[in-house]
């Protein structure tokens, strides 16, 4: 039966080119331009580490006094984290790898003649850091925790930097000059840029930087070296140094294999907290300490822009103007052929093959219309990268939206369809036939 | 008269129509929402990108020295400055960024306990000649004078020292509602500062919030210290700034070559990537409203076209009882009159839920009404456009179809 109602339906389709011309457009634009934000939507929200992501997770603690006001518009302290607390942390060890880090911006004098000093930002780090986040090395290896407490002045550094740096020879050994202070080259990571960079606090454009060094953080502490991103302190006139306890700068991940794991560290959190509350450091409730996974942080953190989401929303009102549309042209279409549907009732059809053959013509239309509706999306996503944003040269097609884009074509003209099939079903038998 | 007598018999055929002209009706309506919130949004992008920062935008040109290497450098900023200004063409020369790049941010106070911010306000900072090279327009009180300023070497900071600062006419207002804020002491995070001049605009960003123009400027006395950072100058004549300001960047690298130069740009190229994404955002908007419009033409000339195809033999009858061409073209243009004022009613209601939610959602205005009006008018030309082929059509039935059957 299948094979005849969408002989039936091409037919039918053949006969009014304008009409399926247009429905077919109308479908086309609309799945394109929806498709077009879902797909930008979709490259923002994805897992930026598949495989390992459901293992990291990152806990918070808050240090707060009890009447601290969040300002707004300003950042939330407890989204970082302090020095004493994040080197309590790591000391505890409960986790099995944990490390903590900030961002870093330093001044790199090359030793080249022909390469002018530039900035260049990066990542201060404890060792478990490449471990943890399962980054690649081209070239030797990161540092040790010796290295760590004595505050080792070793760098690795990016292949991309590494490359501008030294050209195809051997990076290890070598030394370059960060601020200033002579480092070590001690390894030289492989391409390693997640996609965003979840790990990083709010301040930083997420979706297109990448960490080109990266370095203890004792050094950094040691030698004050400049930290970017947020300092956010709630002592007025305190000292601002970086090992305070009333200013939270550093972010913390680790790293819990299985649920029973996550439990004891979300019991670790609160137990510290209390402990921390009955020294006189801590105010508020132990039970404000909190343990994200990683989806659930970029969640929180949210960190698709307010126009990314107002352009999906206006997508898909516009999507649903264009189903309306199709709604319209399909009823006018079916209802044209009642004179051919009641000839076919007489004849023995019921109520649901009628339906079932209008159903496959709306299909066929979605199929036509996702097509036009995935060249669309190319154009339009074509034209997002062209765009100045952050995160426009992520915004790529893969598989998934692709048949995504297909399969929503086809619901979309198929639930457009309902209504004129169900109508047009309801034709009595051969009573048509009788008008003239 | 006649038009008007036409209307009834044509709301009689348009209710055995219910379902097809109900999502006629809801498409135009949408159309309409979504057209009038998306004009509001484009239209608001563009008038923005045209508010002015207050400065005299230009004639400025920065050059960013991101460091300056070496110790026993003997250049100074102070020479720095004189060797700016020594450029022809430059009339102004100071150390300090302009708006829009990275102004800082901070609360202010108006008593030094600092436990209720009253505002976020933007601080400008610089050395001498800031606000001359800046071109800002003082409206009441004075200027900077040189022996007023502090000198950075000396800066003291001491509790009870007060900057004398310049702050927008804004910021007066929103601090000293309808009372004088001259001479009166304000507070940010770390110092205390008294206002001598209030300048008409001073904006840090452009956002189209109104604490846009929250600002505050203050000098110091730049001498014998080496920094990096921000120099900016003022050319006279804004057609040669590109010039001028490669020729600032020359003699800045030749008086001083310690300086690790970094960016050069002028103030109209800032500005330019200051709004590229938004304009880029505005495009496709306005792309998105094209296709909408297309999108709703086509389906209100798809269900024309049928609806003329199935009233041939009425439309011929009428025909062969004397009606002329015109009254059949009239008939159809009428009913997509109708329809599309049903739209346009409902539409209006849609158009104000859709700006309620968003601005909830995403900080927008409230939707002017004579957006409405204008959608209304666009989608009325539209509607008779669409349907002017079908009823041409229609029109062109011969009355001897009445006289056949199907």
């Amino acid at each position: 039966m299948f094979g005849y109602y969408l002989d039936l339906a091409w037919r039918s389709l053949k006969r009014t080119p304008v009409l399926t011309g247009l429905m077919v457009l109308a479908i086309g634009l609309g799945i394109g331009a929806s498709m077009t934000m879902l797909t930008v939507l979709h490259v923002m929200t994805d897992d930026p580490m598949p495989g390992r992501s459901a293992h990291l997770y990152t806990p918070h603690l808050d240090p707060l006094p009890r009447d601290y006001k969040l300002r707004d518009g300003s950042p939330d302290p407890t989204d970082d984290m302090t020095w004493p607390d994040a080197m309590a942390l790591l000391k505890a060890h409960r986790g099995v790898r944990q490390a903590a880090m900030s961002g870093g911006s330093l001044l790199l004098r090359p030793a080249r003649a022909d390469l002018r000093p530039f900035y260049v930002s990066g990542r201060y780090a404890t060792t478990d850091f490449f471990a943890l986040f399962g980054v690649p090395f081209e070239q030797g290896s990161g540092w040790s925790a010796a290295d760590d407490a004595a505050g080792a002045q070793v760098v690795v550094l990016s292949e991309t930097l590494a490359r501008k740096l030294f050209g195809t020879g051997k990076a290890v050994g070598q030394t370059v000059r960060l601020g200033e202070h002579d480092f070590r080259v001690i390894g030289v990571t492989a391409d390693w840029a997640p996609k965003p960079v979840f790990y990083d606090d709010q301040t930083g454009t997420q979706y297109s930087d990448a960490d080109l060094f990266f370095l203890p953080l004792s050094v950094a502490v040691d030698e004050k070296l400049q930290v970017s991103g947020n300092r956010s302190g709630w002592v007025h006139g305190d000292d601002t140094s970086l090992t305070s306890a009333n200013m939270t700068w550093l972010q913390f991940w680790v790293q819990l294999d299985t649920p029973a794991q996550v439990a004891a560290y979300r019991q670790y959190l609160v137990d510290y907290s209390a402990q921390q509350k009955a020294l006189g450091r801590f105010q508020r409730p132990p039970t404000n300490a909190k343990l994200y996974s990683l989806m659930s942080w970029l969640a929180h953190e949210n960190l698709v822009p307010g126009d990314v989401d107002l352009q999906l929303w206006l997508a898909l009102g516009f999507l649903f103007v264009c189903l309306l549309n199709i709604v319209a042209l399909l009823l006018a279409k079916f209802l044209r052929r009642s004179g051919a549907i009641s000839v076919r009732r007489a004849l023995g059809a019921r109520r649901r093959d009628i339906f079932v053959q209008l159903g496959i013509e709306s299909a066929l239309i979605g199929v036509a219309g996702g097509v036009l509706g995935l060249a669309i999306a190319q154009l339009g996503l074509w034209s997002i990268r062209q765009r100045p944003d952050d995160y426009a040269k992520l915004a790529q097609m893969d598989m998934s939206m692709l048949l995504g884009t297909l399969g929503l074509a086809v619901l979309a003209s198929v639930l457009a369809g309902l209504l004129p099939a169900w109508r047009a079903c309801r034709v009595p038998p051969a009573l048509q036939l009788k008008g003239g | 008269m006649r038009t008007f007598r036409q209307i009834q018999p044509i709301l009689a055929a348009l209710r055995s129509h219910k379902t097809a002209v109900i999502l006629l009706v809801l498409e135009i309506a949408l159309t309409m929402a979504v057209l009038g919130n998306l004009v509001f949004i484009v239209y608001g992008t563009i008038q923005r990108s045209h508010v002015s920062t207050g400065v005299a935008e230009s004639q400025i040109g920065l050059i960013q020295s991101i460091t300056v290497i070496g110790e026993q450098s003997q250049g100074t900023t102070a020479g720095d400055l004189a060797a700016l200004r020594n450029v022809p063409g430059v009339t102004h020369a100071a150390y300090g960024g302009p708006p829009l790049w990275y102004v800082e941010r901070d609360p202010v106070f108006l008593d030094p306990s600092r436990q209720h911010p009253v505002a976020q306000m933007y601080e400008f900072q610089g050395s001498q000649d800031l606000s001359r090279t800046l071109g800002l327009h003082i409206v009441e009180g004075h200027d900077f004078s040189d022996d007023e300023l502090p000198v950075l070497a000396k800066m003291s900071m001491s509790k009870d020292f007060q900057f004398p600062v310049l702050i927008t006419r804004a910021l007066a207002d929103r601090l000293y509602p309808g009372g004088n804020a001259l001479g009166r002491v304000l507070y940010d995070g770390n110092a205390a500062s008294r206002v001598v001049g209030i300048v008409d605009h001073l904006r840090g960003e452009i956002t189209g919030r109104p604490d846009d123009d929250y600002s505050m400027v203050y000098e110091y006395v730049v001498g014998a210290q080496n920094m990096g950072g921000g120099f900016m100058i003022r050319a006279s004549d804004p057609a040669r700034l590109p010039q001028v300001l490669h020729a600032a960047a020359a003699a800045l690298q030749k008086a001083d070559p310690a300086h690790v130069q970094n960016k050069l740009f002028t103030m109209p190229e800032l500005r330019a990537k200051y709004f590229r994404s938004d304009l880029a955002t505005g495009r496709m908007l306005l792309a998105i409203i094209l296709i909408l419009l297309v999108v709703t033409a086509l389906g209100v000339s798809g269900l024309a076209s049928f609806w003329v195809q199935q009233r041939r033999r009425q439309i011929g009858m009428r025909r062969a009882l004397g009606a002329t061409r015109g009254d059949i073209l009239r008939y159809f243009q009428i009913e997509n009159f109708l329809i599309v004022t049903g739209g346009v009613l409902l539409g209006a209601l849609f158009a104000y839920a859709l700006n309620l939610f968003l601005m909830h959602r995403f900080e927008l205005a409230h939707l002017p009404a004579n957006y409405l009006l204008a959608g209304a008018v666009a989608l009325w030309l539209l509607g008779q456009l669409a349907v002017l082929g079908p009823a041409l059509r229609a029109a062109a039935v011969p009355p001897v179809v009445a006289t056949r059957s199907v």
